[in-house]
């Protein structure tokens, strides 16, 4: 009689509200290893159907036998093997090729089951495949060959391994690279990271090889010098005092969540990208991060990430959702669905600002903590309720919102310096308003209808909206020099600092005293530009509704709140020559 | 039994003590059913082949 993986309601909750003791995420954790189970049976299968003496297939189909071996013994190999982010990626894969009707590599499966038995001194014999004149044994490191061959007979006898004439060494020297031993011929381990901390220990692989695990939005870094791995190594364990230190609510389960890091070659030298799969379970991709504290919040946010991957797999929660929405971490339109990923590693992000901020001691660093709190904190609400109106989650899915959204209205209660909260409301309300303009197409017959209304001098309120919709990028909106300078506000207030003296910035005069908080005089120099020209781009629009949100009475105009792709449109049509707030102002 | 004590039945079958050379023997029960329900999902999901993958 087949059962399933059992979740209790507690654990189910302490999921929800962000958390998870390392106990409840060894019960994600090992779903995980049935899911892999599964997907190495589909996966057997296909490898049985096809030609059977096709070296492919065989080689599953040893490397098969062998993790049944490995199973009997029950040493941990097996379970140690199933856990392997490395293994997920390669299932992933050949369930897609399959899928696709395309060659599935079946071969790989026995470099990983290889690795578990040559790891726990199990002897074998199986054939393996070369790859560009190497050998993997995923979660262990590669074997040089030196020839040509694209298969290798590799034999262990339980203490020593053997790969044909190319390799001859004790496998317990076949191991990741800590930094610490001797160079083995022909052996490169992993480079891996052993971090201790506040009586907490933490190992992760520094995955540069495995190209299964080379999945993510940005390619993984494959040519790390040894002085870049010990960069990385240091930040990593500085990374982990940070977690103990302050968050250990995110450092105890950080063992059972991250097994492994991928390093990613950023677009550029500045770009902070991270990025995590389903397909991968324990693994997280990271760009170089630029500090030890932004590594620490890196792995919060990828581990929540991780932990609701896993979560999705065993209970759905999530039905559909392809409505485009706004994502307040985003730049373009998001299916509503996709939305729950976000919300759930921003409240992580939350909590660990908040903790973080009461630790920092110089002032910029105290002032990028609590703007990072209050930014984040406040996006919980309204990306949740976006989650619920839009009806794309399951009835479990409801009861996990709602969790969540008890833990950010608890965020939300704590009190919070008012300069912290005043830049995080801009840097957040110039964010959504620059979607709105990029991407709220509206319907041009009511934008017609309501320009005539105003000439006329009709009254709005009676007079029907016109329809919106989401239309990635229907406006352009430039990647605005004024944008980044208010962020750098808190992100580098010593830069922001010396660039707001900077006299040779390309910024406008609005701009100019925007940044400079003479909110009064921006507003009538935002207004004049919008008017003075006959093409205003909609950047003058939103530095107009910053600038008016930034003046201590009256606040700002509900219609820039709400409507300004609409104002933008209606303006437009109006010649650009009427005054942006008496507009606004009949919009009411 | 309180609500915070009862548990929720997930969608994948506990398959830790079955050795994989017994997996077969479940033949077309829950097992395949779970598998075609993954496989779904994965199809709905739009996980990408890694870059490697995807350059074959």
């Amino acid at each position: 009689m087949l059962t399933s993986h059992l979740l209790p309601e507690a654990a189910f909750s302490a999921l929800a509200e962000g958390a998870g003791r390392p106990a409840t995420i060894r019960l994600v954790r090992d779903a995980q290893l049935s899911k892999h189970l599964m997907l190495l049976h589909a996966i057997a299968d296909a490898a049985s159907t096809g030609d059977a003496s096709a070296a492919g297939p065989a080689a599953f189909r040893a490397g098969y036998a062998l993790l049944a071996e490995l199973q009997a013994t029950g040493a941990g190999g097996a379970d140690w093997l199933l856990g392997l982010p490395h293994l997920g990626s390669w299932a992933h894969d050949c369930l897609i090729r399959l899928e696709q009707g395309s060659a599935a590599d079946f071969a790989h499966f026995a470099c990983l089951v290889a690795a578990a038995a040559v790891r726990g001194g199990v002897p074998f014999e199986l054939d393996v495949p070369v790859r560009d004149g190497r050998v993997q044994l995923p979660g262990l490191g590669f074997a040089r060959i030196t020839d040509e061959s694209s298969w290798v007979r590799l034999c262990c006898d339980g203490d020593r391994v053997t790969a044909g004439r190319h390799l001859d060494a004790d496998r317990r020297d076949l191991v990741p690279d800590d930094g610490s031993g001797g160079p083995v011929p022909q052996w490169s381990g992993t480079p891996v990271i052993r971090a201790v901390a506040g009586g907490l220990a933490w190992q992760v692989l520094l995955e540069t090889q495995d190209s299964y695990l080379d999945r993510y939005t940005l390619p993984m870094a494959t040519s790390l010098s040894a002085e870049e791995i010990r960069r990385w190594r240091q930040c990593a364990l500085a990374a982990w005092e940070v977690l103990v230190r302050t968050h250990r609510w995110a450092a105890e389960p950080l063992p059972d969540l991250v097994s492994v890091i991928v390093p990613l070659t950023p677009h550029c030298d500045t770009d902070l990208v991270s990025v995590t799969t389903p397909a991968a379970f324990g693994a997280i991709a990271t760009s170089w991060p630029p500090d030890p504290v932004t590594m620490a919040e890196t792995l919060v946010h990828e581990s929540q990430h991780v932990k609701l991957g896993g979560l999705l797999d065993m209970v759905p929660l999530v039905t559909s959702g392809a409505e485009q929405v706004y994502a307040p971490w985003r730049p373009d339109p998001r299916p509503a669905g996709g939305l729950l990923q976000g919300v759930y590693a921003h409240l992580g992000i939350a909590r660990f600002w908040n903790a973080q901020r009461r630790t920092e001691t110089d002032p910029d660093d105290t002032l990028r903590a609590q703007v990072h709190f209050a930014r984040w904190r406040s996006m919980i609400e309204p990306a949740a309720q976006t989650l619920l109106r839009t009806n794309c989650l399951t009835e479990a899915g409801v009861r996990f919102v709602d969790l969540l959204r008890a833990q950010g209205r608890r965020l939300e209660a704590e009190p919070l310096p008012g300069q912290a909260r005043e830049i995080a409301a801009q840097v957040a309300l110039d964010h959504r308003l620059t979607w709105q303009v990029r991407h709220l197409a509206i319907d041009q017959a009511g934008v017609a209808s309501l320009a005539a209304a105003y000439r006329r001098g009709d009254p709005a309120g009676a007079l029907a909206r016109p329809g919106t919709w989401i239309e990635a990028d229907t406006r352009k909106v430039q990647a605005s020099v004024r944008s980044r300078l208010l962020t750098m506000r808190y992100l580098a207030p010593a830069r922001y600092r010396e660039l707001c003296a900077d006299r040779t910035l390309t910024l406008s005069e609005a701009d100019r005293l925007l940044v400079s908080g003479r909110a009064q005089a921006a507003v009538r120099a935002y207004c004049d530009e919008i008017t003075g020209t006959g093409d205003p781009g909609p950047d003058a629009w939103i530095g107009l509704a910053l600038a008016l949100h930034q003046l201590p009475s009256p606040p700002l105009h509900p219609a820039f709140a709400t409507d300004l792709a609409l104002l933008v449109e209606v303006h437009g049509y109006l010649g650009g020559r009427t005054n942006p707030l008496d507009l606004a102002s009949w919009f009411g | 039994m309180t609500s915070q004590e009862q548990a929720i039945k997930t969608l994948i079958p506990d398959l830790r003590d079955i050795p994989v050379d017994r997996l077969a023997e479940l033949g077309s029960s829950a097992l395949a059913h779970s598998i075609a329900r993954y496989r779904e999902r994965l199809k709905e999901n739009g996980i990408p082949l890694s870059s490697f993958q995807a350059r074959i």
